[in-house]
């Protein structure tokens, strides 16, 4: 049900031992002796832009647009650069890290070029530990610039770094062994417990007014059923991203869509506030968020089409646990569950086929055509296939850019509703 | 100089579904859980009854509770995983016994995953029934920083150790592996940076307290990289680093548990507690692993485990203000660092596995000529089995636990 595009397990599932030459994704020549291997040059001309098409407006609202205190603007200046160098660090360390993971078979055959050239190429897998582990780092160096021993944010701090840390285990576990999908969806509950455990503010909601006559009350105490819900979004949020995947670019282009929307939305609620608990809430969002857009963006180098390196369960994980988190800890979940829109779509549209009521194959990616090099949409019930099905015929590159303008501009009406909606709801 | 027993071919392909585990050494492992709860309850119950409050006792009955939990499923998920781990080939071949059929069996390697994961979910349920139960009543958010500090450092530790093992990482990576999961420890830690002078050295040094500040935290990541490695170094015999974890947590809860009875200050039972519920989940799961790791090895331990033990050990002493104790647990291990320094440093040729010699014919292990207490023994005290040879050592680990304990006793009043 999660889309893998790889088909690098030596012996899938019960199966028996398949002789099939054909089937067996290793060739019995032996894996590319770690000299010979040498990994695509990153391109970092797009993601440098990329990065300063964000760097611009965030700077602009932190430094011009609002009023932010300065020794919050300095912290979150200290921010961005100790992720900017998370970025440097990321883009060097996984060429190095690929060579170690193609050596230990962690690869796949890119499903989308089948029948050209670039669909024998053994691409390495599991990438994402190299962004989990550098973004791990940077965090906790950032922790260590920007709070004191004493802080009251300390606690919620390492509850996530446990959380996201906890998640990138059980994901680089995943990839390693290649668990049944039933373990694999319960992975983020037992991911997200530190967080349940260090959660210490509100547990209740603000009811919309117009609802208010009805309930009763203005503001209900969920209390037990809110620890169940964050366990919910965790377990969403991680397994969503996961089940939209499938083309080059797609997972790590989706986080760092949402991650920036996150970010500018961050600056905006401290620009508006004046509430110190409810800025120090949204600046340790963007304390979180900075590193995990950099790092992304140095996967993304190589993972954009055509991706030179998967990511693996262990990047959709990590990105998912990262945003579950604080959205959580940040208290705007809902606005985070308005950024996953597309990905709350695509659950939706899936459910028939991840319930089993319409049969549902390995993998639902659509058909690619080798004689026009373009992806044809199957009738799988999902946001990749809907896509080509309704806009027709097109490219992996094209298809991979058309979700994340769908992305982009469902997070622009999520500004645009909560403007409108502000004085409306609460 | 890391022991490391693996040859892992890649490009072997492994049938999974024929891989069978022997089956647990389990009597020998639940006498060892006996006999350290006898004592461990003794103390808990009997001894200490006034001293220690009934509701810490209560927490501390909980935290055995969900611990034992932790050694069922560990013993449970360890098969489970095995074959697993085979299929993507991570496995070794048991050098210790080369020659010998056993000699070419596959040996999972890397369980360490089980044991750490089992560990981390215990810990956490342990922390939210403590609280949900509100047993432990002055537990405060001071506390839950460092807890939660301590949980990311392990799981960090274990995810590095886990990646290490899968990858087999650069021996000049894996040492500086544990600096950077020690970084939340360091950045949490609010607690007292200075040390006592010894009585006898006041006069000399001027100070009965001596603040070190940000020397004490340089401390501190020594002493992490320090515990991570020495374990990781002091191996490659069957059962050996699982063995000298689970003594050396026994000494430490006994340790705790004597803190808690003869002290009256909330603030250093406290340490010691949240000590107990680290140590003992860690005891536990290392149980249900060593039901497997014990001579002969149906399965092997990897970087994964020796980390994480090495980290969670070191955690606790930080923590819990009793590094000093704590050193003094890991004699065997300091010793073993020490001789072996000539080697690690390049001074004398290092070769890559600094193993005893096996020989087949008589089935016992003959030292070498290299410089750590697994060949020191064995040229002290003559050839024999793998299986005495870890006895042996471990036997040396107990007492240089009681021969700590003893010291203490006696030091107590000399120099502070």
């Amino acid at each position: 049900m999660a889309v893998r595009r790889r088909t690098s397990i030596p012996n899938q599932t019960a199966a028996p031992p398949n002789p099939d030459p054909g089937g067996d994704p290793q060739p019995p020549n032996a894996a590319p002796s770690p000299d010979e291997f040498s990994l695509a040059p990153p391109k970092l001309g797009l993601i440098l832009s990329v990065l300063a098409l964000f760097l611009i407006p965030f700077f602009y609202l932190l430094f011009v647009h609002y009023q932010i205190e300065s020794d919050l603007r300095y912290y979150i200046s200290i921010c961005v650069a100790l992720s900017l160098v998370g970025f440097g660090f990321t883009v060097g360390l996984i060429p190095v890290a690929a060579r170690y993971l193609l050596r230990r078979n962690m690869f796949g055959y890119d499903i989308n070029k089948r029948g050209t050239p670039q669909g024998e190429v053994k691409v390495p897998e599991t990438l994402g530990i190299v962004t989990a582990i550098v973004f791990l780092v940077v965090a906790i160096v950032l922790q260590l610039c920007t709070l004191t021993a004493d802080s009251d944010w300390l606690v919620e701090y390492n509850a996530a770094l446990a959380c996201i840390c906890f998640m990138t285990l059980l994901g680089f576990v995943d990839d390693v062994l290649d668990v049944p999908w039933r373990v694999k969806l319960v992975l983020p509950f037992f991911a997200s417990l530190p967080l349940m455990m260090a959660y210490a503010g509100h547990t209740s909601i603000i009811i919309p007014k117009p609802l208010v006559p009805y309930v009763g009350l203005s503001v209900l105490d969920l209390g037990l059923i809110y620890k169940f819900y964050m366990i919910l979004l965790v377990i969403f949020c991680t397994n969503s991203i996961n089940i939209h995947a499938g083309l080059n670019g797609l997972e790590v282009g989706q986080t760092v869509v949402i991650s920036f929307a996150v970010l500018i939305h961050n600056l905006m609620q401290i620009g508006a506030s004046t509430d110190i608990d409810y800025k120090q809430a949204h600046a340790f969002s963007i304390y979180i968020m900075w590193p995990l857009l950099t790092t992304s963006l140095g996967l993304l180098a190589f993972n954009w089409y055509p991706s030179s390196v998967f990511v693996g369960d262990t990047y959709t994980y990590f990105a998912g646990m990262s945003l579950a988190v604080i959205g959580i800890l940040g208290h705007f979940s809902e606005t985070l569950l308005l950024f996953f829109l597309p990905q709350v779509l695509n659950f939706l549209y899936s459910c028939p086929q991840l319930f089993g009521f319409v049969p549902c194959p390995r993998h639902r990616l659509p058909r690619f055509d080798t004689q026009t090099g373009l992806l044809t949409g199957t009738k799988d019930m999902n946001l990749v296939n809907l896509f080509l099905r309704l806009f027709g015929r097109c490219t992996e590159k094209s298809l991979c850019i058309r979700l994340l303008i769908f992305q982009a501009l469902s997070c622009l009406m999520c500004f645009g509703l909560r403007y409108i909606l502000a004085g409306w709801y609460k | 100089m890391v022991v490391r027993r693996r040859q892992s071919i890649p490009h072997q392909t492994v049938r999974s579904c024929e891989l069978t585990l022997e089956a647990p050494k389990l009597g020998l492992i639940l006498s060892i859980l006996a006999m350290f709860l006898v004592p461990f309850f003794y103390l808990l119950f009997v001894r200490y009854p006034m001293e220690i409050e009934i509701h810490l006792r209560l927490s501390i009955l909980v935290c055995v509770a969900i611990s034992l939990c932790g050694f069922v499923a560990s013993a449970l998920l360890i098969p489970v995983a095995a074959r697993y781990l085979l299929r993507r080939n991570l496995f070794g071949h048991d050098l210790n016994k080369k020659g010998t059929p056993q000699g070419t069996t596959k040996v999972p390697e890397a369980l360490g995953i089980v044991t750490g994961i089992v560990f981390l979910v215990v810990a956490i349920s342990i922390q939210l029934a403590v609280s949900f139960l509100q047993y432990n009543l002055t537990a405060d958010s001071d506390w839950l920083v460092e807890y939660n500090a301590a949980l990311a450092c392990i799981c960090f530790m274990i995810l590095l150790g886990f990646v290490d093992d899968v990858l087999d990482v650069p021996w000049s990576v894996k040492l500086v592996l544990p600096f950077f999961a020690a970084l939340p420890l360091v950045t949490a830690y609010a607690g007292h940076t200075s040390i006592i002078i010894p009585k006898h050295l006041v006069p000399f040094v001027g100070l009965s307290v001596l603040d070190l500040g940000l020397i004490y935290k340089v401390y501190m990541i020594m002493l992490v990289v320090f515990c991570t490695n020495s374990i990781n170094i002091h191996a490659g015999i069957n059962g050996l680093e699982v063995g000298q974890t689970v003594v050396i947590s026994v000494a430490i809860l006994i340790f705790n548990l004597i803190q808690i009875g003869a002290s009256t200050d909330p603030d250093y039972k406290q340490a010691h507690v949240f000590s107990i519920y680290i140590m003992l989940p860690l005891l536990t799961t290392s149980l249900g692993l060593l039901a497997f790791n014990w001579y002969p090895s149906s399965i092997f331990v990897g970087d994964t485990y020796t980390y994480f033990a090495g980290m969670a050990m070191a955690v606790v002493g930080i923590l819990g203000h009793f590094s000093e104790t704590l050193l003094l647990f890991f004699l065997p291990q300091v010793l073993n660092f020490l001789y072996s320094c000539p080697q690690l440093f390049g001074i004398v040729p290092c070769p890559r596995h600094r193993l005893p010699r096996f020989d087949p014919q008589t089935g016992l292990l003959i030292g070498t000529s290299d410089m750590n207490l697994v060949n020191l023994f064995l040229r002290l005290f003559g050839q024999c089995t793998e299986k005495s040879l870890c006895i042996r050592l471990l036997i040396f680990q107990v007492f240089s636990c009681l021969l700590c304990f003893g010291l203490r006793s006696i030091l107590a009043g000399w120099y502070k």
